[in-house]
């Protein structure tokens, strides 16, 4: 009986069961795809972090243990590529003369680097000005001693013996804090910022200053064994810090006391494993959406079925069916879709995972990868089950035989809109998204300097409760406008239908259901494809933004600290082919009261000729107020937040900065006026920093000089203007292209390329969207066609048929587009600003992608009038011979 | 006034002539697997006719009141409607049909079903409504004017698709088997509805039937068997 049924179904039913199979397999290929992409997108993660890591492991040699067989033993660790010894010595100040000055510091560090330590340790060490071969200084300290490569820099004692080396270069370090850290403390004992003077000397000279110190002070000196380990790691970031972890430990047992790691790069994968977690979520939360219509679309074409499926039901019954014979047929049906189903959409998923992602698993681990599949199918299933089992049983249970048998059962409103669970959902949604965006998220720079990500995952729920009670919002709307707006439908429709409107709305009354789920169908489709389509254009728009920030333009030209450079030098850069503006930026330093912070004199009504200035990056005014209120008074200063909140500062405040002066190397008081708060200008560091105008600056300290010019070149060929800049300029200045701060920024989430996934989703919107349009439409008026023959025996023309499925056709296309684009438009606004923390900077704006949306619209669209003009041509079968079939 | 002929064929005059078939053949299919529905049936609706056509069932009843309202064509011989000029297929006004099975569109109440064919030949809203609710009334059927379809029984349904013919006014009532699925006394009651209707009317009215009761009540019966009209009926009165 179970086979002759099956048979029945696949050779009488193929269309419609394979229409519920599909809708099976897009819930299943969207569920596996993204876990091929979690697998790609923590596999370059775990990448991404291990490779910002400067030194893996910093292994803090004990007192009174053998630095060289700490060493040896740390090198004979498995996977270790290189240990070298690194010397710590603590001294009581720095002392240098310029220009007929002293210059005096604080206490400095002063570090004993081996040869070839640079080299293997390219992360750690940044040459600004002069070379690597001899000693070094730290450019913030070079800038307290007004010292340049050739200098001499006396390192004072703590005895007070004086130590004197000449400085060879000029040197940033990206990564002090994790340096300067101190190993084994915990995250609370750690220093609050690197030191401000640091000293790199070669080991020779270290000699001098340890053997000067060992004496007296012993306890001022220590030594780091600095160590690189490989990094072919696991591609799953928890499981690649585990192993890590482990090895670290490893080490410190080997070690028997006389050394502590410290696990920088474990630190780093720690990080990357909280942000792989957070990226899960956050993908699943953006993926998730098109599983569920998926699994929504395939209990609508189920559905449309029903009528037929009751009309068997109630046939099988008065045969004498049990209700366990029928169970187990409508058990099987749906077994056969949800296999079928899940075999397709796993296929799918991998062929999407290897053209997509490079990827043929469907998870970074072993586990993961069995998961996800099994899960993915089980998913199926289950829609599978829902979609055609639980509505037979309920069918069975409530409906009598001649119920079972008529075409449409009275409509009677469904539970949740008598008790308004969509506006219940909606309030929640709205006091969920208020109570998690004030929170807010940020991101937080670790003791080991590793960003990562704090995350309230509760901000979930609020466009999560949103998209639910917004779908059932616009069904209940449809139901309103069909059922208690017939006279305004048929005049809306009376175009498409001429004298037949009313009769049309009124058969669309009665169809209210179908197309309400169509309708919502589409809308939700469209705020899928909408909010993600939005949220990665946004995506990719901060990370161009904070690309941006950080490299300051399309080319930045960096002169060497000392180098004198004047803003005319701006010509011979504007003469490059491809340039198409230059901009001089001052970098100063400035002493507000005791702190020392960055100042940047800028030329405020060219600027933006060159860079881009948000509104987001200021307070107070927008960026063009701004910049005309700091041009038109030359010393008013834009000051960060924090210093505003310090000093208790306001707008017209008189500032007194000190800064040096070109003639005497001294530092001089020079008076600023404040009118507004800078949180970000580009090339400024995240934390504070001034912008003045640069004529103010020069006039005030006799130095025009230049720090760097940021070049523009409309995006075009950057890296092409960037090799000819070099050999146009030489040696002297650095030029980075943005492509270099694009892969370089920002925590290892951001190291995520959406580009892929994107593809993935978008595409999927696309489908679903049309098969909510089109095939939905195609298989309800399938069922309907009894409806046309009638008409066409009682006189209607093909125009007239035409007409009333084109009317239903706009109903649904019109409704879903135009709620589709609503709610798409509140939730990518929504979740924006939920996920306000995964941008860096926050976006002023949201980036909308204008040519997809119109695309996916279109698509949509199209989709149901390929529908309807199906369902119009099917119904022109002679009517004679459907009526006699009924 | 019919008259039959030697071979069984019924012809009237033709001022009165509403259909005349001449020979007519219906197959459906082709070749071996054709099977001939009407065959070679020559025949005139007059108007004011009240015809039962009689046969078992397979003998071709549907199949030629279908060629006679123009839903379907002749494979062979001639068929013709001097009243109408042309076929009437699509022209409610000029022929209602009431067919065997359930006839009504399931999405629109029983008003809206009386008053669908109106609308379709242009007729407004207001009229078309209001022509159905007094096409409902005639028949004694106003009280179901807004119930749907499927909350009426089959003899309701059969009666508001009498109501549909009823409101568009054909000059030609074609039914087909219309108590075919009712048991005697809903059928009595769909037939007297008819009887009604054609009377209002002043239209011909044809049905089939292979019940001998139902038919008794016409003034002439036709018999069809194997698809072609038989003489044995004799002289209508």
């Amino acid at each position: 009986m179970i086979a002759l049924w099956m048979r029945g179904l696949v050779l009488r039913r193929t269309a419609g069961l394979a229409a519920i199979a599909v809708g099976v397999a897009i819930a299943v290929a969207v569920l596996a795809s993204l876990g091929s992409f979690l697998s790609s997108a923590q596999s370059s993660m775990t990448a991404r972090a291990a490779a910002g890591v400067a030194v893996d492991w910093q292994v803090q040699v004990a007192k009174g243990a053998d630095p060289a067989a700490v060493q040896a033993t740390t090198a004979a660790a498995a996977d270790v590529t290189t240990a070298l010894p690194v010397g710590f010595a603590q001294s009581s100040g720095l002392v240098a003369t310029s220009g007929g000055t002293t210059q005096t510091t604080g206490p400095a560090v002063v570090l004993g680097i081996p040869d070839g330590y640079a080299a293997a340790f390219p992360g750690e060490i940044r040459l600004l000005a002069g070379s690597l071969n001899g000693v070094l200084i730290a450019q913030q300290t070079a800038a307290n001693l007004h010292v340049l490569p050739g200098d001499s820099v006396t390192i004072t004692l703590a005895d007070g013996s004086p130590v004197a080396v000449t400085i060879v270069g000029v040197v940033d370090i990206p990564q002090a804090n994790s340096l300067f850290q101190t190993v084994g403390a915990p995250a609370q004992s750690q220093p609050s910022a690197p030191p401000d003077n640091v000293l790199l000397l070669p080991q020779g000279n270290f000699a001098a200053v340890a053997s000067g110190l060992g004496t007296i002070h012993p306890e001022l000196l220590s030594t780091q064994i600095h160590v690189a380990h490989s990094h072919a790691l696991a591609a799953d970031p928890a499981v690649a810090f585990v192993d890590i972890t482990s090895a670290a430990h490893n080490l410190e047992a080997a070690l028997t006391g006389t050394g502590v790691v410290g696990d920088n790069l474990g630190a780093a994968l720690d990080a990357a494993r909280g942000d792989s977690s957070y990226a899960t979520v956050l993908f699943l939360f953006l993926g998730l959406p098109g599983a569920v219509l998926a699994g929504i679309l395939t209990f609508a074409i189920a559905n449309s079925g029903a009528e037929r499926r009751r009309r068997e039901q109630a046939l099988l019954r008065t045969r004498g069916a049990s209700a366990q014979l029928i169970g187990r047929l409508v058990s099987v049906e749906a077994l056969l879709v949800g296999v079928v189903g899940g075999v397709i959409g796993l296929a799918a998923a991998a062929l999407i995972g290897i053209v997509t992602f490079g990827s043929v698993g469907f998870g970074a681990s072993a586990l993961s990868a069995t998961l996800w599949p099994i899960g993915a199918v089980l998913v199926g299933l289950l829609i599978a089950v829902g979609a055609v089992v639980i509505p037979a049983v309920h069918d069975f249970r409530t409906l009598i035989v001649s119920e079972a048998r008529t075409q449409l059962v009275a409509q009677k409103k469904p539970w949740w809109m008598r008790i308004w669970l969509d506006v219940l959902l909606l309030v929640l949604s709205g006091i969920v998204f208020l109570l998690t965006t004030q929170k807010g998220y940020s991101l937080v720079l670790a003791p080991e300097g590793v960003a990562s990500i704090q995350v309230n995952y509760w901000a979930f729920f609020g466009p999560a409760l949103f998209w639910v009670g917004g779908g059932m919002l616009v069904w209940r709307i449809y139901e309103a406008v069909l059922r208690r707006g017939r006279r305004g439908v048929a005049g809306l429709i009376r175009p498409i239908t001429g004298k037949l409107s009313v009769a049309a709305s009124g058969m669309m009354s009665r169809q209210r259901s179908v197309l309400a789920s169509g309708g919502v169908m589409l809308a939700l489709a469209l705020v899928f494809a909408g909010s993600t389509s939005i949220f990665n254009a946004t995506y990719q728009q901060q990370a161009e933004v904070d690309a941006r920030l950080t490299n300051g333009a399309d080319i930045a030209v960096t002169e060497p600290p000392g180098s004198g450079v004047l803003p005319t030098a701006a010509a011979a850069i504007a003469a490059v082919p491809g340039v198409r503006a230059v901009e001089p930026l001052q970098h100063r330093f400035a002493y507000v009261g005791s702190d020392l912070q960055d100042l940047f004199g800028v030329r405020a009504s060219t600027i933006t000729q060159a860079t881009l200035l948000q509104d987001a990056y200021f307070q107070g005014g927008t960026a063009p107020q701004l910049m005309t209120t700091l041009g038109s008074q030359p010393d008013a200063i834009l000051v960060s937040a924090e210093t505003v909140s310090d000093f208790q500062l306001k707008v017209g405040d008189l500032i007194n900065l000190r800064l040096q002066d070109a003639s005497t190397n001294s530092l001089v008081t020079v008076p600023f006026h404040y009118v507004g708060v800078a949180n970000e200008f580009p090339t400024a560091p995240k934390d504070s920093f001034f912008i003045a105008n640069a004529s103010y600056v020069a006039q005030m300290t006799g130095d025009n000089s230049v720090s760097s010019f940021l070049v523009d070149t409309g995006g075009q060929s950057t890296d092409s203007v960037a090799t000819a800049l070099r050999t146009t300029l030489g040696q002297g200045p650095t030029i980075t292209a943005i492509g270099a701060a694009r892969s370089a920024i920002g925590s290892s989430l951001t190291s995520v390329d959406l580009a892929g996934l994107t593809r993935v989703e978008l595409g999927f919107a696309l489908v679903i969207a049309a098969g909510a349009g089109g095939l939905l439409f195609v298989l309800g008026l399938a069922e309907r066609r009894r409806t046309f023959a009638i008409a066409t025996v009682l006189g209607a023309n093909r125009r007239q048929l035409r007409g009333l499925v084109l009317a239903e056709a706009a109903i649904v296309a019109i409704g879903g587009t135009l709620f589709g684009a609503a709610l798409g438009w509140l939730l990518s606004q929504m979740l924006v600003a939920v996920l306000s923390g995964v941008f860096d900077p926050p976006p002023a704006a949201l980036a909308l992608p204008w040519p997809y949306l119109i695309g996916a619209g279109v698509v949509a669209i199209g989709a149901i009038v390929a529908g309807a003009i199906w369902s119009a041509r099917s119904a022109h079968r002679p009517a004679i011979e459907t009526l006699r079939e009924l | 006034m019919t008259l039959i002929q030697a071979n069984g064929a019924r012809s009237v005059a033709s001022a009165e002539l509403l259909v005349r078939c001449v020979d007519v053949t219906h197959s459906y299919g082709t070749g071996e697997t054709a099977v001939v529905a009407v065959a070679g049936v020559t025949c005139d609706v007059a108007a004011n006719a009240r015809i039962a056509l009689m046969g078992p069932s397979g003998s071709g009843k549907s199949t030629l009141l279908h060629v006679m309202a123009g839903l379907e064509s002749a494979t062979s011989g001639g068929v013709s409607w001097p009243s109408f000029g042309s076929s009437p297929a699509g022209k409610p006004g000029e022929v209602g049909v009431v067919f065997q099975g359930p006839s009504l569109i399931p999405s629109l109440d029983v008003v809206g079903n009386v008053g669908f064919p109106l609308l379709v030949q242009g007729v407004s809203d207001d009229e078309a409504e209001k022509r159905a609710l007094d096409a409902l009334d005639d028949l004694g059927l106003g009280w179901m004017s807004t119930k749907l379809p499927d909350e009426l029984s089959g003899g309701q349904a059969q009666r508001v698709a009498v109501a549909r013919v009823l409101a568009a006014a054909p000059r030609l009532i074609i039914a087909d088997e219309p108590t075919g699925q009712l048991d005697h006394e809903t059928g009595r009651h769909v037939l007297d509805v008819l009887f009604r209707a054609a009377d209002r009317l002043s239209a011909a009215l044809v049905v089939s039937t292979h019940d001998p009761e139902i038919a008794g009540r016409f003034p002439e019966r036709w018999l069809m068997h194997d698809g072609a009209l038989l003489p044995k009926e004799g002289l209508s009165s």
